[in-house]
């Protein structure tokens, strides 16, 4: 459901424009405040979380009335998110349901994995999802990227410099990519998942080299991510072999390095 | 489960059904909380008035729409965080980047839109208090009239002038026809 349209009836009272004696002089500068604001993004947590926290707080404190430090009170809901974030997340990777076609999912350093919907090799459609950029995505120097997102940024000492950074979704994902398809995204998503990806046989593979315990993804497989506001997946394109692990709070990817130990060499080597 | 069941049920006790209904006004009173000026404290005040919503549940009139109710609280809070830190940030949000429909092959043409949105956006942060938070209301939020006055606590007919005061001076501001 888009944060724009929660009754469908209401959507009927935006027309009352003509409500003004001199409408006609308006209607024009009106249409554009109205695509001004679609095109306007606010950063929010997923909605989920949100739930999840208010209901911790409300369970935690039936009637007394809760006092507010903003400081401490950020870093115990969080915690308290977390603690339940995971323990939905146990309980959805241990009981296979949920998505009708999807055998079992797991949720790793903010990465869903849908495990079964479809084979790891080949396309579920001829060429795979038409490739699609992450919302709001826009090429930005380095400096930029690490001035606009909340988390470190991290560049791999192992790669030269990045030919293109991009930062999406309101800082929530900033993005490396390299010559021959090499990408690296690091993204502030470990609190919920914030991509899926559809994983048939063979399963990712456990990989602990390097200092990194990272798991490796060895087939081309359907990327998405999956939207803040209400939790829709949305197919992005057909990714290469992928390791994914999460460090300091911080998600990580990094697509088209060929083969596992060359991924684990440059994901050993960001500083 | 629709907003009434989910009342009636949050009523009786059932969190579960109250959580279904935080997520789905979430996105929008994050919104509305960052464009009253709450800005990055947006979280902690969307937050505070979905507990606080819980506990006034009660005096929530069965049968009206909860979502101008829910955005109310959500001003309010926006408003007693404004005034106990002495100062307000303006409206918090940025311009995605948004292909221009006006100009899909048309880069240069796309450029003079995007400046004129950016200007129109600065015109609109720039408006008196009382003038942008109607003109945020009934556009960005697309509330009806009557959703704005009960967000904002004021009468129909302020809100009808005082939209009428923002579009002027917006005009006054950005000029009238797109570039």
């Amino acid at each position: 459901m888009s944060s724009r349209e929660p009754h469908d009836d209401d959507r009927g009272d935006r027309g009352d424009r003509d409500d003004f004696g001199d409408s006609d002089a308006f209607g024009d500068l009106e249409a554009e405040l109205f695509a001004l604001g679609d095109a306007l993004d606010v950063p929010a947590p997923p909605p989920a979380d949100v739930a999840a926290a208010v209901r911790a707080r409300l369970a935690a404190t039936p009637a007394s009335r809760v006092t507010r430090t903003p400081g401490t009170w950020r870093r115990r809901r969080w915690a308290v998110v977390a603690a339940v974030v995971l323990a939905v997340a146990a309980l959805t990777a241990a009981t296979p349901q949920g998505r009708a076609a999807v055998a079992q999912i797991l949720r790793y350093a903010g990465i869903e994995l849908r495990l079964g919907g479809a084979p790891t090799t080949g396309t579920t459609t001829p060429g795979g999802p038409t490739p699609t950029s992450l919302p709001g995505e826009r090429a930005v120097t380095l400096a930029e990227a690490r001035a606009m997102v909340r988390f470190p940024v991290r560049t791999p000492a192992a790669l030269g410099a990045p030919d293109t950074v991009t930062v999406a979704d309101g800082g929530r994902v900033v993005s490396m990519l390299w010559p021959g398809g090499l990408r690296l995204d690091q993204f502030d998503g470990t609190i919920s998942p914030y991509l899926w990806k559809q994983l048939g046989p063979p399963f990712p593979e456990q990989v602990h080299a390097r200092g990194i315990d990272a798991l490796w993804i060895g087939g081309a497989h359907p990327l998405g991510y999956i939207k803040r506001e209400d939790g829709t997946s949305v197919p992005l394109r057909q990714a290469a072999p992928t390791l994914i692990w999460e460090n300091g709070g911080v998600g990580h990817r990094l697509e088209g390095a060929g083969d596992k130990d060359r991924a684990a060499r440059i994901a050993a080597s960001l500083r | 489960m629709d907003d009434d069941e989910a009342i009636a049920r949050s009523l009786a006790g059932d969190l579960t059904a109250y959580e279904a209904l935080v997520a789905r006004y979430s996105a929008l009173a994050h919104r509305t909380a960052a464009m009253l000026g709450a800005a990055d404290e947006a979280e902690d005040v969307v937050q505070e008035a979905f507990v606080k919503a819980y506990r006034a549940l009660a005096s929530f009139r069965r049968g009206s729409p909860f979502r101008p109710w829910l955005l109310r609280i959500v001003a309010n809070e926006t408003h007693n965080l404004t005034r106990s830190r002495g100062r307000r940030n303006g409206l918090a949000a940025r311009l995605g980047a948004v292909a221009d429909p006006v100009a899909p092959d048309d880069p240069e043409g796309a450029a003079v839109a995007g400046d004129r949105r950016a200007r129109l956006l600065e015109a609109v942060r720039a408006l008196p208090d009382g003038e942008r938070d109607a003109v945020v209301c009934r556009y960005f939020l697309q509330l009806s009239e009557a959703e704005t006055a009960e967000v904002l606590g004021r009468p129909v007919g302020t809100v009808k002038s005082s939209t009428h005061r923002g579009l002027a001076r917006l005009r006054e501001e950005v000029g009238g026809e797109l570039a």
